[in-house]
């Protein structure tokens, strides 16, 4: 029979001392990480139950809030903004795969073209937002360039102003800001592509195409899935190229910015609560949707 | 064995200092109070103010009072205090710094650290709900029935409104709780030069000679008649100062009957009312009279603008006056006049107090009465006010010359609202998302982009308001009696 352990055995042998190591290491990021993220998250969720401002009394008010931001028409108008986004985020990929694939084969001054086109991704959000605010101005930047190529002042459109066009400037903004990031993760990626592959695949008379399809892709797979959820999920939560370039007034209000606008302006606290937990429901959804999705298009043929 | 007290050390020392951080906060307003010396003259103040308001006569402020108080018996008074307010231009450019320093002269112990918050309506209710923010700020918009939570009563509202004016405006069950730094009388600027050029000889006094002057502005001058300052959000909340007494002569409106008002946003019919406030914005962007690419506009640049005769007119309370007269080199020209609106003949001009000095209810007692103190000298003996071309808060005050345009013209401030509904309009405001004189700068945007794009008619967006406006009403069960 197994001789029963005094707590201070335990603690001396290697279970105890594997257990005693793990929660040390662990306690201190589970602890912020509760901390700042799931206790603020719990109490956001139960705020979206109140009908409440950020001082002064609560009211229980139960699925109200949930039912208005399915009522409200404002919300889900502004959700429908995020399809721009995500015709970007579609084209930023694109873009990011390509100049991805041509810098990581013997590109002169290829370093520089990667730091150049990496570049904005390091500047502050709220810097760009005011660098594309004057970018757009009548007459301004973009114009002038606009100009030297032959453009006449008076056949460009107002970028900020024309309804039907200010969107597709934001979203110019989010991917001039955002390529050179995942361009950057997708060099990694095939760097980490043997090059034996490379040289049989040469050997086998294979055209740079055909190495980009039957190889780099296949090999890539898992970034490229990550990467595209993750733009999928920022456009749904696109918030600083509208809240800083036009405040999200003429039609440029997404959800983020409709939420804040709600949250701090209007205060009311539990509505936008409860638009943040639907945002997290579909955002969730959305990416569980695209994980199907690539598990279809990956499928082993 | 070694290894296991170096992990325990370790993981100890990191909980400790986790702890260590929680506690700082806590310990820093203690720390302060030992240092400052003990004030004989305000040990009771803490008790009285401390208790709950409403359960004393309403008449009772606690010893320390702002009418009571005589700044010559705490010349030798010592104290640490911190000021935050929304002045960023006065914070950078020296201005606060030179009171303080004169301040000083008269009360050299007392120390004032100042503090000017960007983006200081959000910022400052999130750092009034920690308590510990500092001595005096600025009063954000809480709600009246919390005013007792977190700001000392500075005086009775009957001893106060004697000796200042506009001091109703943050007051509760007979106590007031802010004084203004500075008051505002509701106009438009302009530039008389461009006025010349464009051949107007009389200010417009309703909203079609008005509109009708934009359009000879734009005829004859290369200025723009009415700059709008769309892209800068904030500055559209403006429009909404004339909703009050300029558009109907009633200092009761804002705070009394406009909560209880059936359709506030429906047209009168004589050129008056809310209604026709916002139509001159609405007509002047249809008729193309605004800034051609209203999306990317500066607001920084529009000062020189206006200055330099490159804008007509701008509707902004007279805070912006003196802004736009430093912004460049004719000063002379910025001109201020009443709203074009004139109610059954006569044209009324609201006046009201801008942003209040609050003075913390959580601060120790030598705080408190330095910062009263501060108060008191910052009203009366600072200038401020009169530096900044606003109108006198202490009554019998000079006032700038920027009103002589208003002569004629009766100046009201808005009433107080009646007992019990103190909280009505910030519900109301919220509840129906129109936020009137209370941040709603998206829903006078939206009036631009209406007119601009004639995505819609100016008739049926007042509609929509008056629906929002019943909407809440109902679910707030405030009765319509207007």
């Amino acid at each position: 029979m197994k001789k029963k352990r005094t707590f201070g055995e335990w603690a001396r042998s290697q279970d105890g001392q594997k257990l005693f190591v793990i929660v040390t290491f662990m306690i201190v990021p589970l602890v912020l990480l509760f901390v700042f993220t799931y206790l603020p998250f719990g109490e956001m969720f139960g705020y979206s139950f109140f009908n409440m401002k950020y001082t002064g009394a609560r009211k229980y008010v139960g699925l109200k809030n949930y039912l208005k931001v399915f009522q409200r028409d404002d919300c889900f108008k502004a959700l429908k903004l995020s399809l721009y986004y995500m015709v970007g985020s579609v084209i930023q990929l694109g873009l990011a795969l390509y100049l991805a694939t041509v810098l990581s084969f013997k590109v002169k001054a290829g370093g520089l073209f990667k730091g150049l086109m990496f570049f904005p991704y390091l500047i502050n959000g709220i810097a760009i937002g005011f660098i594309f605010k004057f970018f757009y101005t009548r007459g301004f930047v973009f114009d002038t360039v606009l100009q030297w190529c032959g453009f006449e002042l008076e056949n460009l459109p107002y970028w900020l102003k024309d309804q039907s066009i200010n969107n597709w400037s934001l979203v110019g903004t989010s991917v001039w800001r955002y390529f050179g990031q995942n361009m950057v993760l997708f060099i990694g990626a095939i760097m980490s592509v043997d090059n034996d592959l490379y040289e049989a695949a040469m050997l086998d008379g294979a055209n740079n195409f055909q190495q980009f399809k039957y190889i780099i892709l296949p090999s890539i797979k898992t970034i490229i899935t990550l990467n595209v959820i993750l733009s999928i999920t920022g456009s749904l939560s696109a918030f600083e190229p509208p809240y800083v370039i036009t405040s999200g007034a003429n039609g440029t209000g997404t959800y983020f910015v409709v939420m804040h606008e709600i949250a701090h302006t209007q205060q009311k606290v539990g509505l936008a609560s409860a638009m943040a937990i639907v945002l997290l429901t579909i955002i969730l959804a959305a990416t569980g949707l695209q994980k199907l999705f690539f598990k279809y298009v990956w499928r082993e043929d | 064995m070694k290894k296991k007290i170096t992990a325990l050390v370790l993981a100890s020392a990191m909980v400790v200092s986790l702890v260590a951080c929680g506690n700082a906060d806590q310990s820093a307003p203690a720390a302060s109070t030992d240092s400052a010396p003990a004030a004989e003259e305000s040990t009771d103040a803490a008790a009285d103010t401390d208790a709950d308001v409403n359960e004393e006569a309403p008449a009772q402020a606690g010893d320390l009072a702002y009418t009571t108080l005589n700044l010559d018996d705490y010349k030798d008074f010592s104290a640490s205090i911190k000021y935050i307010h929304h002045k960023t231009d006065r914070e950078e450019d020296g201005t606060i710094a030179a009171m303080i320093a004169e301040f000083n002269k008269d009360f050299p112990n007392i120390t004032v650290t100042t503090e000017a918050v960007t983006d200081y309506a959000e910022d400052s209710l999130l750092r009034l709900t920690t308590g510990d923010w500092g001595d005096i700020m600025h009063i954000p918009a809480v709600d009246k029935s919390d005013l007792a939570t977190y700001f000392m009563p500075l005086d009775t509202l009957d001893n106060l409104s004697s000796q200042l004016n506009f001091v109703s405006s943050w007051s509760y069950d007979g106590l007031c709780y802010g004084i203004p730094y500075m008051a505002n009388a509701q106009g438009v600027l302009y530039n008389k030069k461009v006025f010349q050029d464009a051949g107007i000889t009389t200010l417009p006094k309703t909203p079609d000679e008005f509109l009708d002057d934009l359009q000879l502005i734009k005829d004859n001058t290369d200025a723009i008649p009415l700059y709008t300052n769309y892209a800068a959000g904030w500055t559209m909340g403006a429009w909404d100062a004339y909703v009050g007494i300029v558009s109907n002569g009633d200092d009761t409106y804002m705070n009394q009957k406009l909560v209880h008002t059936a359709n506030p946003f429906a047209d009168p019919g004589d050129g008056s009312g809310a209604y026709n406030v916002y139509r001159i914005l609405y007509d002047a962007c249809a008729k193309g009279l605004i800034e051609d690419d209203y999306t990317t506009t500066d607001w920084e640049g529009c000062k020189g603008m206006l200055n330099r005769g490159e804008i007509g007119t701008m509707v902004l309370g007279s805070w912006a006056y003196a802004q736009m007269q430093e912004a460049g080199d004719t000063p002379e020209n910025v001109g201020y006049m009443p709203f074009p609106m004139t109610v059954g003949g006569v044209q009324y001009v609201a006046a009201g107090g801008d942003y209040n000095y609050g003075i913390n209810a959580n601060a120790s007692d030598e705080n408190k009465t330095a910062a009263l103190i501060f108060v008191k000298w910052m009203t009366e003996k600072s200038d401020w006010c009169y530096n900044e071309g606003g109108y006198t808060v202490v009554k019998g005050g000079k006032n700038p010359d920027m009103y002589a345009a208003f002569d004629g013209c009766t100046v009201l401030s808005d009433q107080d609202a009646i007992d019990g509904e103190a909280d009505y309009l910030n519900q109301m405001n919220s509840e129906s998302e129109l936020s009137i004189n209370a941040g709603g700068n998206d829903k006078v945007q939206k009036i631009v982009e209406a007119g601009a794009t004639g995505s819609q008619d100016f008739a049926s967006i007042m509609d929509e308001w008056n629906q929002k406006w019943s909407d809440a009403q109902e679910e707030l069960g405030i009765e319509v009696l207007y």
